[in-house]
């Protein structure tokens, strides 16, 4: 008997197909080589981050990230925002996507595209529009008021943008809500209140997840919006690494983003492990 | 005197907008029995047991339980608890904590909780599962634990809307008599949808048929069965071979009946429905023999071709053409079956049948 031999890809082997592989070894390239090069030259023992010559191992740019004052405030600022904002934009963005869901009401399409809007209107209008609103109605905080309050425009300004985001989340994961569920508690004799607590928000538990990683990862590499929101002495992160860049490109800089990088991962990982952890619970 | 009802429902009427999902739907349904409501899609049932539930409230009309009159009591102060079709398991709870969250609800001693869920997951022979999540149950697992979780509660009344539907075809019949033993170690009344009639027939103490938001016709299955009130229950109910009558005549003690498929029919009057518009007369398929030689004079009889003969295990149903798009359905024990089936598809027989098995039909008793 003959042996099959099998040198062409079947109909659904996309994975055998020399044209596919190559556009995943393509995409993959351009998205992740970028990054690669800004964590391995954060290592290079070189006076300039730009320089693409390794010049051997070295962490001294790490300490020295360490010990730069302040981009550790620009950093402990960004974190501050992402972490407040985010509390703020998933609970807005929840009990938003609950209203959209569940009730009808007159020109609900009209509400409906104005929470979508800050998704569509481009950060530069936005952030002009809310630096324009924060002077014209005397709401920017002044100068010198202490920590954390002295961000507040930012984290305004940082709900305002992400908790439309947050909404189409929680939204959609609520449109594969059985309302037999809802029905099913209210007959055991749940009130509103506790099909609410003990039904719903378990339902978008994992919406609710997404929505606050989504919210968080934006708030923390905002540029434009915060640009224009922030005064001299609430300076983010992205803020000062775009102004130390005007200077110089400094393996300082690969460092203190290779640190950005690491949290944002370290947060993803725990958000997927606790959804894993709740799944199998 | 009869048992005071558990639940009256009384005129009640459902409008969503102009169309007219229920109107005047009376009955009672007695403690402790298997009250079927049966109808085929769209005919107002489920919206009636949600009704009942208070997750509808009625247009029109009260609903009586246990003596105290429903209006306006919402669906999580009512003394029933409601088995849904999907079952509504909560996926996010084990299936102890899906027991235990109603009684959770009525904020119960925990030692009491868990004394009445671990026999409420006895009853439905769940125990060994407690704590299994509802993605690791199978369908059948996951009824009884909906189940479990209604029973735990002690309603007076327990409603099932369609339960045995999203099941496969053996395990249906088992929870059929599981349900019915069910039913009769608790106790409790069952107030039960369903489109299948078999369902129905082998489950209920009385049965609701429901048309078009109408009630047509309430009786026991075997009462529906012998005496249908009209052409849509004895159609719906199991199987019948229907005449469309064009004219009738009464000649005393007897009714001349003129069809196109039987010719002129005389039945006596007795058989005669109260309303006698568009009649139809009709006679079951196992009421109907098939044979080969010319019947005696005193039955109704019928010529046609042997058709198929369709082999059911213990019956067979036997189709008889009459003149190309009529046909009679018999129902053949296993006996005449296989002598039927030993003649060749096309063979002249005789189908016949005794004029007391005949039943005179109105298109719709109630109109």
């Amino acid at each position: 008997m003959a042996k099959l031999k099998r040198d062409k890809p079947g109909p659904f082997e996309y994975s055998r197909k020399f044209s596919l592989r190559f556009s995943f070894f393509l995409a993959s390239v351009f998205l992740y080589a970028p990054i690669i090069v800004l964590v391995v030259f954060s290592f290079n023992n070189s006076r300039r981050g730009g320089n693409v010559i390794w010049k051997g191992f070295t962490t001294k740019y790490y300490e020295k990230a360490f010990h730069n004052d302040a981009l550790i405030e620009a950093f402990t600022n960004t974190l501050t925002i992402a972490f407040i904002s985010t509390i703020f934009a998933v609970i807005l963005g929840a009990l938003t996507a609950v209203v959209l869901w569940r009730f009808r009401f007159p020109f609900k399409p009209v509400f409906e595209g104005m929470v979508a809007m800050p998704i569509v209107i481009p950060e530069i209008c936005m952030g002009v529009s809310l630096a324009v609103f924060f002077s014209q109605f005397g709401l920017y905080v002044p100068a010198g008021t202490p920590y954390p309050f002295n961000l507040t425009n930012i984290i305004l300004a940082h709900i305002t943008f992400s908790f439309p985001f947050a909404a189409m989340i929680i939204r959609t994961r609520l449109n594969n809500f059985n309302r037999e569920m809802e029905e099913a508690a209210k007959d055991l004799g749940a009130t509103e209140f506790q099909v609410f607590r003990d039904i719903l928000v378990p339902h978008m538990k994992p919406g609710l997840i997404a929505g606050a990683l989504l919210s968080f990862t934006l708030s923390l590499d905002d540029f434009v919006i915060t640009f224009f929101t922030s005064g001299p002495d609430t300076v983010t992160f992205p803020i000062k690494v775009y102004s130390m860049v005007r200077f110089s490109v400094t393996p300082e800089i690969n460092a203190a983003s290779t640190i950005l990088i690491l949290i944002t991962l370290l947060v993803t990982a725990v958000a997927m492990k606790f959804q894993t952890f709740e799944e199998s619970h | 005197m009869a048992p005071t009802p558990i639940i009256s429902v009384h005129d009640v009427c459902k409008y969503y907008g102009n169309f007219t999902a229920l109107e005047g739907i009376s009955f009672d349904i007695k403690p402790g029995e298997i009250f079927v409501l049966l109808g085929p899609s769209g005919c107002g049932k489920s919206t009636l047991l949600r009704i009942i539930a208070g997750l509808e409230t009625e247009s029109k009309g009260d609903v009586v339980i246990d003596g105290t009159d429903m209006l306006g009591i919402p669906a999580n102060k009512r003394p029933v608890n409601m088995v849904f079709q999907s079952y509504a398991v909560f996926p996010h709870m084990s299936v102890e904590a899906n027991v235990a969250y109603g009684l959770k609800l009525e904020r119960l001693p925990k030692a009491e909780i868990k004394a009445k869920v671990a026999e409420a997951l006895e009853q439905v022979h769940l125990s060994q599962f407690s704590h299994r999540m509802p993605d690791q149950l199978s369908g059948g697992q996951r009824q009884r634990v909906a189940l479990a979780r209604a029973l735990v509660k002690r309603p007076q009344v327990l409603l099932l809307d369609e339960p045995l539907s999203a099941l496969d075809a053996k395990l249906r019949d088992a929870m059929r008599l599981e349900l019915v033993k069910l039913q009769e170690s608790v106790g409790v009344s069952f107030v039960m949808v369903t489109h299948d009639q078999s369902e129905a027939m082998a489950m209920a103490d009385r049965i609701a048929v429901l048309k078009d938001g109408k009630l047509r016709q309430l009786d026991s299955p075997t009462a529906l069965y012998k005496n249908p009130c009209d052409q849509f229950v004895a159609d719906f109910i199991g199987r019948i071979n229907m005449f469309d009558v064009s004219s009738h005549t009464r000649n005393g003690d007897a009714v001349q009946f003129d069809t196109k498929t039987l010719g002129t029919v005389t039945l006596p009057a007795s058989l005669m429905p109260a309303n006698t518009r568009n009649l139809a007369i009709a006679v079951r398929p196992e009421r109907v023999r098939v044979g080969l030689e010319q019947p005696a004079a005193e039955m109704i009889a019928v010529t046609g071709t042997l058709g198929d003969v369709a082999f059911q295990g213990d019956s067979s149903l036997v189709e008889i053409i009459l003149d190309g798009e009529r046909s009679i359905t018999a129902l053949a024990t296993e006996a005449q079956a296989e002598t039927l089936m030993a003649l060749e598809i096309g063979t002249q027989v005789y189908a016949n049948w005794q004029p007391k098995d005949m039943l005179v039909l109105p298109e719709n008793a109630s109109e």
